[in-house]
């Protein structure tokens, strides 16, 4: 504090140029951390990086962490914390995937491979995972122990749960068309990825021109037409960039020729397909967006913001905050169950050890992405840069060839360092 | 490329040709267990040996890092892949993207349930052959003890098959017989050492030998005996643990079956650099046609282990494997090498 | 928004003695805290366009009997009656049901939002689809803080950035935006500069005009000499007395404070 009052107090200048963008300092410096962390990689790497695949790859491995990332950010806001989403996932993972390798095929008597297995199995799942989650809060909210202790116990019990049901087995093969889910083995395919890319890029243009007009219309100041347009030149090369990546990512020929093969036919000489985009990503962006909206625009994500900035504020508004917080462990327990069904689909398997230690990734994740555990402060898109950023750290460190114990010390340290910059950046904008 | 290379020389001719370098890589569950060090010395030297580059990633014990890891590893470009499987049949994405890409890969040590793999082991089934076999010479007849290793382990059974294979004649003539057969939980010493104190009890200390299925067990099983004075009977196991050559060396245990991880990290390396060469797996040195219990059908070679009694102490030693001094802790006028 | 409700648009004490019911009666209200009575058999009433003061030392259970009406504590007995009906106030949300709006102490402002969403808190306007409106919610905003603050120009601030007074207009303008009939103010001036606390008195004179009955608690005796119609004076969780400001001096009011005493009535 010193420091700064011996300054002089700065005048009230012209705004500059990412002042009238009116863009998120936090949010550029994150992608700004994210590309140099990319680019540097991809120098140790002489390049190897920044390839289609590792770009495709390292989307594919960070769902399943940044869809549960995404719930534990509204946790976070409303001053809760959840130990148990690791073991959440392990037990929804489990209860699904015995719904579909031995209730459903055996007991119920559908068969191996049934056309409505997956949607059944994957109904099963969120609803225990919900269902659970619930239960957590209401012990949180009604019975008024803390997040903590609810979690920490939860954290033992579904793990073992989880192991209870499977008797550690790992069980598998799952079902054929539950695993598209997992990432590789199901693609949009390049001239639909094609197609989402400019519906995508439709809605955020719509979604920017009404937000505009909306404030227009009651006489509100404005951005200027051109950091508008600047803006959602942005979020296109983003979203078609994105889209030309995971195009541009062939499939194996090998691969191909089996898909060939399967449907019958002969695999055209010299066919290069691309991948485009896989549906477990389509899948976090539906959750991030969905959940984005929720955040900013419906009575249950302001009712979160406010109790995390006052839990007795929102109280005496009227807000019943038990409630709430029963909402809330609900939605962190169906997003651990989405989050299962892409984790045990990309292992084709349920594994016992499945989401081990994802319970701190995903906070981790959240924090730096810029989730205050405080309360009141977090966004969706930041926990999802925070996931990114994770596992670009460690699969650029395993790429470089770090030794193992390091890549965790480098993490860890990251995890303390985002933290401390967002304090010191908050400190410097004078807000709490 | 002639088949009948062998891969030495498959190896050889590639250093040889050193146009690019092949790039081998290996996926590790879990690095932080102390014996996987001495493999990776021995698949980086037989590498090194072939001109190859060696890369590798620690899975930390999840299965879905290392199913990361392995496509991190072929986005590097690796022509080959050894694999220590967290988890045999979680493995199998990984093991798809591989053959996707046309990438040999090698199941190290452990299973890896899919035909692609190929599997690169020691014969546990040889190690309980090794392990009777010395105590039956031993002790020809008598009242035996089976203490196997843990129920959840296939290994076990492996192992105990090996070992019926050797007493089972006995047994069937009468010579031998089987007073007490127990599984060790999670081949943990302290229930072998309660197994085999009950054992004792029932049939109130008649015990001639024990068939015990590795060192950690075998331990146990000492300690009871020793509570008993009996220790000295034939007490068998594996691993080559220092407490169990030690005992070895003193004589209260008859064989430690070893198997020695600088082979098997040795033979990981050239059949890598064989299989990247472009050798078919099942023209590799030694391959077998040999079937998983799960029903897989796979090429597989495996090493012969070897059993570390009184009489072979100095292999051990000259290994490198154990200090003399450790060997021969307590030990006076036993022996070769520690007298 | 502040509308003037016809009937009650009287002058002072208009409604009090006039046959009608009070219009808020608060009876025989305890509560107590793990064995301490916070609130021990304690009786007020508020009539239509009146303002009762509520005085007493810190502790002295004004607080506590507040968040009763205001629906944050549950008492442990008694009943309270409006326009005298029998209502439950189990929460917040009974209150506010009740046209009872309240401007705590410490503001209740969730700091973290901005001064629209602290207004609309638990009662947002929402567009057809079911999403809040933000827009139109700013626009409201915006007319009501032009009458309460007219300087007041930061909407897009989280309120953690606001000053002390502008924090709370904010407070302030969220009780009266909906209608109040009943408004509870716990020491609303006690973090204000003398300009913001003339501004309060001048909005609290406004109100009662329109008829709305309003609770102040207060340590300034003289800040409720000046605005209220009546004392309710509390110690120790026990209702000293209720006099007519009228009736009684500062020193009276102080003496009932601090000694726990009814005035001796005057001799006239």
């Amino acid at each position: 504090m010193t420091e700064t009052s011996s300054q002089p107090v700065p005048e009230k200048a012209k705004p500059s140029l990412f002042q009238q963008l009116e863009l998120d300092m936090r949010l550029l410096g994150m992608i700004g951390a994210f590309v140099i962390l990319c680019i540097g990689f991809n120098i140790v790497t002489d390049g190897r990086f920044l390839t289609p695949r590792n770009l495709f790859n390292l989307s594919i491995q960070t769902v399943s962490v940044a869809i549960m990332a995404c719930g534990m950010v509204f946790i976070i806001v409303t001053r809760h914390i959840d130990l148990s989403v690791g073991a959440l996932l392990a037990t929804t993972s489990a209860v699904m995937a015995m719904t579909q390798t031995e209730l459903l095929p055996q007991v119920l008597g559908m068969g191996l491979n049934n056309p409505a297995t997956w949607a059944i199995t994957i109904v099963v799942g969120l609803f225990v995972g919900t269902l659970i989650g619930a239960f957590h809060g209401w012990m949180v909210g009604y019975l008024t122990i803390p997040a903590f202790i609810v979690t920490l116990g939860g954290f033992l019990v579904w793990r073992n749960v989880a192991w209870y049901l499977t008797s550690g087995q790992t069980i598998g093969p799952l079902d054929s068309t539950f695993l598209m889910f997992g990432g590789t083995n199901g693609t949009l395919g390049a001239t639909t990825s094609w197609l989402f890319g400019l519906f995508a890029t439709g809605i955020a243009i719509w979604a920017l021109w009404s937000g505009r007009r909306a404030k227009a219309a009651h006489g509100f100041p404005v951005k200027p037409v051109w950091a508008e347009a600047t803006l959602a030149g942005i979020i296109a090369i983003a979203i078609l960039g994105y889209v030309y990546i995971v195009n541009s990512y062939a499939i194996p020929t090998r691969r191909l020729q089996r898909m060939f093969e399967a449907r019958g036919e002969t695999m055209p000489e010299g066919l290069v397909v691309g991948y485009g985009i896989p549906i477990s990503v389509l899948i976090l962006i539906i959750v991030a967006v969905t959940l984005t909206v929720v955040a900013r625009k419906t009575r249950f994500g302001r009712y979160i913001f406010a109790t995390g900035g006052n839990p007795d504020a929102a109280e005496l508004s009227g807000i019943n905050t038990r409630l709430l917080t029963v909402k809330i462990f609900a939605l962190m327990g169906f997003l651990c169950a989405v989050s299962a069904v892409v984790a045990s689909a990309r292992l084709a398997n349920h594994s016992n050890d499945i989401g081990t230690l994802d319970e701190l990734r995903v906070i981790a994740a959240a924090v730096i992405g810029g989730t205050a555990l405080s309360g009141g402060i977090g966004t969706i898109y930041g926990a999802i840069l925070g996931a990114l950023i994770m596992q670009a750290l460690q699969s650029g460190m395993a790429m470089v060839g770090v030794d193992a114990p390091f890549q965790n010390i480098v993490v860890g340290s990251v995890l303390v360092l985002a933290v401390y910059i967002d304090i010191v950046y908050r400190k410097r904008l004078g807000a709490k | 490329m002639k088949r009948i290379l062998s891969f030495s020389a498959a190896a050889t001719m590639l250093a040889s040709v050193a146009f690019a370098e092949p790039v081998v890589g290996v996926s590790w569950s879990n690095f932080q267990e102390e014996r996987w060090k001495t493999d990776e010395a021995a698949i980086k030297s037989a590498l090194e040996a072939g001109g190859a580059e060696y890369i590798s990633a620690d899975a930390q014990s999840s299965s879905a890092k290392q199913l990361s890891d392995i496509e991190s590893l072929i986005a590097q470009g690796v022509d080959a892949l050894i694999i220590l499987a967290q988890d045999a049949q979680a493995i199998g994405p990984a093991v798809q993207a591989a053959a996707d890409e046309g990438i040999p890969v090698i199941a190290y040590d452990r299973l890896i349930e899919d035909d692609r793999a190929f599997y690169l082991t020691f014969d546990n089934v040889e190690v309980g052959r090794m392990q009777a076999r010395a105590v039956f010479a031993a002790m020809p007849k008598g009242n035996y003890v089976m203490i196997k290793g843990s129920p959840t382990d296939p290994n076990a059974d492996f192992l105990r098959g090996g070992q019926q294979e050797i007493i089972g004649a006995a047994v069937d003539s009468g010579d031998i017989v089987i007073v007490g057969e127990a599984y060790t939980d999670g081949w943990l010493p302290a229930n072998a050492q309660r197994n085999m104190e009950q054992i004792l009890t029932a049939n109130e200390n008649k015990v001639d030998a024990v068939v015990a299925s590795n060192d950690g067990t075998a331990g146990g099983v000492v300690a009871a005996l020793t509570a008993q004075g009996m220790e000295g009977i034939p007490v068998s196991g594996q691993d080559g643990d220092h407490a169990a050559l030690n005992r070895v060396a003193l004589g209260t245990q008859t064989v430690s079956v070893w198997k020695d991880a600088r082979e098997l990290g040795k033979a990981a390396g050239e059949i890598a650099l064989a299989l990247s060469g472009g050798t078919s797996p099942a023209d590799v040195e030694g391959a077998v046609s040999w079937t998983s219990p799960g029903g897989t059908a796979m090429n597989s070679v495996f090493l012969a282990p070897v059993p570390i009694t009184k009489d072979n102490l100095t292999v051990v030693v000259d290994a490198g494997w154990i200090p003399l001094a450790d060997l021969c802790q307590g030990v006076e006028n036993g022996p070769a090498p520690c007298n | 928004m502040m509308q003037a409700q016809d009937t009650q648009k009287t002058s002072n004490n208009a409604g009090r003695g006039s046959g009608t019911p009070p219009l808020v009666e608060m009876r025989d209200i305890s509560i107590s805290f793990g064995g301490i009575k916070a609130v021990d058999h304690v009786s007020v009433d508020l009539y239509p366009g009146e303002v009762v003061g509520l005085l007493g030392h810190n502790g002295a259970g004004k607080s506590t009997l507040i968040k009763v009406l205001s629906g944050a504590y549950q008492m442990d007995q008694g009943e309270i009656l409006i326009d005298g009906k029998r209502v439950e106030i189990g929460n917040p949300r009974d209150a506010r049901a009740n046209n009872i709006e309240t401007i705590y102490q410490t503001l209740a402002l969730a700091d973290n939002l901005d001064a629209t969403s602290n207004l609309f808190l638990g009662r947002e306007m929402t567009t057809p689809f079911g999403l809040v409106n933000d827009a139109a919610m700013e626009a409201e905003c915006r007319k009501i803080m032009a009458q309460l603050n007219p300087n007041f120009q930061k909407f897009n601030d989280p309120v953690s950035a606001l000053s002390g007074g502008q924090r709370q207009s904010v407070a302030i303008a969220r009780a009266v935006y909906f209608n109040a009939r009943i408004l509870i103010m716990d020491e609303p001036t006690a973090a204000l500069g003398p300009h913001e606390t003339q501004m309060v008195a001048d909005l609290i004179h406004q109100l009662k005009a329109q008829g709305i009955g309003i609770f102040l608690i207060d340590h300034d005796v003289h800040a409720v000499m000046e605005l209220c119609d009546r004392a309710s004076v509390m110690k120790n969780g026990k209702l000293v007395g209720t006099v007519d400001i009228a009736d009684v001096t500062d020193d009276d009011l102080l003496s009932m404070i601090i000694l726990g005493k009814q005035p001796e009535q005057k001799a006239e």
